[in-house]
């Protein structure tokens, strides 16, 4: 009977308590959210399971928890403490990436570094709460609205913020349905969301797409070197992809490669917020932060479209500010839906691409100023 | 240390603005890079096509090889003067045998010791008394 009591008191039903269970109600959230409603179901399906894994409870000291030394999920999760999963993530991005909608309408890549602005707003946001500066810095990349830049900062600024900040900037990236639109319509007319844009951009040569890689990475990682982790992988994979000369490398990149990193990304970061460690003050502050700095990266990629339209002769429609966030293709898309809402026959989809490609690039150099700037 | 009073200590003003104007640097100068390297490339490749038209490859000076096969040299003594003269404007108005046999064997073509005393007996090669050969003008 006593050791039936021992054995009892070693399960996770009699350690469990109501962190626990709250964790693992948002994790089963996420799942529902992958599955019914296809929120970005590629990410928070393993996050939502990860999360459910995490927050298990066990017994310290038995090699079983992602931060114990010598478990299973500790080594997988270095990949992410040492931003490993990232670069590759970025590089498998860089072989899916097509550039040719950005080289077409090279005008609109300045809208994704406006939309970079909520990072810097967030910065000071979170400095003014009382954050350590690096760990503002590592907050405010949830601004930019890419979950492998943010994990790949948070890794390197502050380590202890990793499962907080990912799984507010994933979140926040799936919410885009939901968060975007009625920042979009506040800030836009009706008469704005129905500009249509000129269909006949110039073809882009296979030349300019084989430049285009090599003059990227050489003037964005000289101008900030910090982001070559991100930025040399990124366009590495793209170079590959544009070649047409290592077809096998590319195609691997972009499916085996990114897949595998993905979902132990996915699956360690949400192990990564167990409930003793993820339920503080500090992370509700993160997801209040993210949440303003996603809205502030919207709103500001907008508001430069319309400063924009005082100089230029054909207008632009404002909304592709919008799509100056990472988060590709959401924020792309949800451009051109809420476009074809004003509009049916307004189609901005490869426009809104353009905006979106810049901002990936965009982000990752803003993660690089950062770094180096609170190193 | 919070508000204000923290992001100034902490020195978040200039990192922000600073941050934000490298960022927007760096992509308007990749904005401008990208708008100008269409017009590159055509100028490129304008040059490209221009100097395709206007230089004439140089070639190597080559001998005109006649259309006799190699065998002819032994048996057809007019076959024979075809492939020789040729071969031996290149070494001037007057040759010594011995270069003539070099040029032969350069070229792959059989020694030919009888075609040559042939030819002199024919009086294709005429000798010029110290040791060299011309040919008889046609």
């Amino acid at each position: 009977m006593e050791l039936l009591l021992e054995f009892l008191k070693n399960t996770g039903w009699y350690l469990l308590d109501y962190r626990y269970v709250l964790m693992i109600a948002i994790g089963i959230f996420f799942c529902y959210l992958a599955i019914a409603k296809e929120y970005e179901p590629l990410l928070l399906l393993p996050i939502g399971f990860g999360v459910i894994v995490g927050n298990l409870p066990f017994f310290k000291g038995f090699g079983l928890g992602i931060y114990e030394n010598n478990s299973v999920l500790h080594y997988l999760y270095f990949g992410v403490t040492t931003g490993l999963y990232p670069s590759i993530v970025f590089l498998g991005l860089g072989a899916m990436t097509d550039f040719t909608s950005m080289l077409a309408r090279p005008k609109l890549m300045l809208l994704g570094a406006a939309a970079q602005m909520g990072i810097y707003f967030t910065l000071l946001g979170a400095m003014a709460l009382g954050f350590a500066p690096k760990e503002a810095g590592a907050i405010a990349i949830i601004g930019g609205a890419d979950g492998p830049t943010s994990i790949f900062l948070t890794a390197k600024l502050a380590p202890h913020l990793i499962g907080p900040i990912a799984i507010a900037a994933y979140s926040y990236m799936a919410l885009i349905p939901i968060i975007q639109p009625p920042i979009m319509k506040l800030l836009t007319t009706k008469g704005e969301r129905r500009i249509h844009m000129p269909e006949d951009d110039r073809t882009v040569s296979r030349k300019e797409l084989l430049f285009f890689p090599i003059v990227g990475v050489l003037l964005c990682c000289l101008l900030a070197p910090a982001s070559i982790p991100l930025l040399g992988t990124f366009f590495f994979g793209n170079l590959m992809k544009v070649s047409g000369v290592v077809d096998r490398l590319a195609k691997t990149a972009s499916s085996s490669i990114i897949d595998t990193a993905t979902i132990l990304l996915g699956l360690t970061v949400g192990a990564s917020t167990q409930a003793d460690v993820f339920i503080t003050t500090k992370s509700i502050l993160i997801f209040f932060l993210g949440s303003v700095a996603f809205s502030i990266a919207t709103a500001s990629g907008i508001i430069f479209a319309k400063i924009m339209n005082l100089f230029l002769k054909q207008k632009i429609n404002p909304l592709l500010g919008a799509a100056g966030v990472s988060a590709v293709p959401g924020s792309a898309r949800e451009v051109h839906l809420v476009a074809q809402r004003a509009d049916p026959s307004n189609f901005l989809l490869m426009h809104a691409m353009a905006a979106n490609s810049s901002g990936v690039i965009g982000s990752a150099i803003c993660a690089g100023i950062l770094w180096s700037f609170l190193v | 240390m919070h508000g204000l009073a923290a992001i100034t200590a902490h020195n978040g003003w200039a990192m922000a603005i600073t941050g934000a104007c490298i960022v927007m640097t760096g992509l308007a100068a990749l904005v401008f890079f990208i708008s100008q390297l269409h017009k590159l490339i055509s100028l490129l490749e304008k040059k490209e096509k221009i100097a395709e038209h206007t230089i004439i490859p140089l070639a190597e000076p080559k001998v005109n090889r006649p259309l006799v096969e190699s065998s002819d040299i032994l048996s057809d003594l007019e076959a024979a003067v075809r492939i020789l003269r040729p071969l031996t404007s290149q070494l001037g108005e007057t040759f010594s045998l011995l270069n003539l046999y070099q040029l032969l064997e350069a070229d792959q073509y059989p020694h030919p010791h009888i075609t040559v005393r042939e030819m002199r007996n024919a009086g294709y090669l005429i000798p010029t008394g110290d040791g060299s050969f011309s040919w008889r003008n046609i």
